[in-house]
């Protein structure tokens, strides 16, 4: 195994550790709508996102060819450059995470690689008209688009059954639920587990490991690997918000929760045909919002809708920036693996110790709350 | 009013695919399941009013209703898988 091996094995890795942290962080988003109508159990809705999300990866393969074609130049890419664009994205994840800001994991992905190719290979490398027209544009687009879906559905879903006894209906709008959440979960793995392969895909083009460069296919163990990978994530995020379930997502009837899954899956799997990269946390935010907002504007939390945009704003620069530090840390150590190996230590420690922080702080948060509630 | 750059560069053609997809299956789902939910709902009321006949159609809007819901989620599904 030589030194280009050597960087194709961690970028991989690497890879696929994003698309693992990808479904954990998301899972919250899949299954919270399911489990806050009580439509299924925590530990079923779980593991059924987690299937799903296996499967949705099978689905398509448009949106893995956006991000490998459409996004930067293949020619210009290294190996070592998709390592520092994942580094730049799983950084900006951590930071955001522990900030507790809604960032999108997929804006953080593209802004990590097209800042370490900008860094690396200069302006031209970066496909601009492909990045507006394949990923700004329609990262504005949906999020707006599955509010309006959902607002719209829910509006028409009262208007049908306003007058019917509300026991019954609810129990029929739960089962829809197993229905609805199902796809939804489907549609996230088909958009977020692509993104990965795309970049596996580009590093294996920058490895001279794909043979047709102009036309490359995703190879069968890529897309194995991250459906794995994703559906891993779903699963094991999933038990830590089974423990924080009930309090933290607001109440919401099981119509509102068909309508904003139904709206959230349809925009997802429309824009994953046509081969765009969303942010399903988004477009799924988007549908909540729209469901909630059509009843009752007061029920939407805006600030959160706020705090979305200010994400929104800051990822993909903030994601490049830290992407093109990253390539220059790289640069200093040469082109083999050493510089690769030291990023990953240093990102695994600085990780750990976050990780640490925050359980910290959340436990003595837990304690304080505690004593606040104990009798006097 | 498009920005000149965003005219050239967006695909718009598919982005109003995407719109106008969106749009008529989350709605039209979301529409049909709650005929569905109607119909189920007055079937068993209707039977419990002794009323066969209305328990009958309401049952037969419940069915097509779903089955319509069903055929809409095997057809996105099979275009995305086809492509």
């Amino acid at each position: 195994m030589d030194s280009g091996d050597a960087v194709l094995v961690i970028v991989v890795a690497v890879a696929l550790a994003f698309d693992f942290t990808n479904g954990f962080h998301d899972t919250a988003n899949v299954v919270a709508t399911s489990i806050s109508t009580r439509a299924v159990p925590p530990r079923g809705a779980v593991a059924f996102a987690a299937v799903l999300n296996f499967v949705g990866a099978f689905v398509s393969l448009e949106v893995a060819a956006t991000v490998a074609k459409d996004v930067v130049r293949a020619d210009a890419v290294t190996p070592t450059i998709i390592f520092a664009g994942l580094i730049g994205a799983i950084a900006w994840n951590l930071v955001t995470w522990y900030y507790g800001l809604p960032a999108s994991s997929s804006h953080a992905l593209i802004g990590g690689v097209v800042g370490a190719v900008f860094a690396a290979a200069g302006a031209g490398a970066v496909l601009g008209d492909g990045l507006l027209g394949k990923v700004i544009v329609p990262a504005i687009v949906a999020p707006i688009l599955a509010f309006v879906v959902a607002g719209t559905a829910i509006t028409g879903a009262y208007n049908i059954v306003g007058r019917l006894r509300p026991g019954p209906t609810a129990s029929g709008f739960r089962l829809g639920q197993l229905a609805s959440g199902g796809v939804l979960a489907l549609a996230h793995g088909t958009n977020d587990a692509q993104k990965t392969m795309g970049v596996i895909l580009l590093a294996l083009i920058a490895h001279g490991s794909i043979p047709d460069a102009a036309e490359p296919q995703v190879p069968f163990w890529v897309v194995v690997s991250a459906a794995t990978a994703i559906a891993l994530g779903t699963y094991s995020g999933g038990w830590r918000i089974i423990k924080t379930m009930g309090s933290r997502i607001h109440k919401m009837d099981s119509a509102q929760g068909f309508a904003a899954q139904g709206a959230g899956a349809v925009v997802i799997l429309a824009a994953s045909h046509s081969g765009y990269p969303l942010s399903t946390t988004h477009v799924i935010s988007g549908g909540v919002m729209g469901a909630g907002a059509a009843k009752r504007l007061s029920a939407v939390r805006w600030g959160v809708a706020g705090n979305i945009v200010v994400a929104w704003i800051l990822t993909l620069p903030a994601a490049a920036l830290i992407g093109a530090a990253t390539f220059g840390l790289t640069y200093l150590f040469g082109a083999g693996a050493a510089g690769p190996l030291v990023v990953t230590v240093l990102i695994a420690v600085l990780t750990a110790a976050a990780l640490v922080r925050r359980s910290r702080q959340l436990s003595l948060a837990g304690e304080a709350e505690a004593a606040a509630e104990a009798p006097s | 009013m498009i920005p000149p750059l965003a005219a050239e560069v967006v695909d718009w053609g598919s982005l109003l695919e995407v719109i106008v997809v969106s749009l008529v299956g989350g709605v039209g789902v979301t529409a049909a399941f709650s005929l569905a939910v109607l119909g189920a709902v007055r079937s068993v009321d209707s039977a419990r009013e002794r009323r066969p006949v209305a328990a009958g159609v309401f049952g037969a809007v419940a069915i097509a209703a779903l089955s319509g819901c069903l055929a809409a989620i095997v057809y996105g599904i099979a275009i995305m898988v086809s492509k």
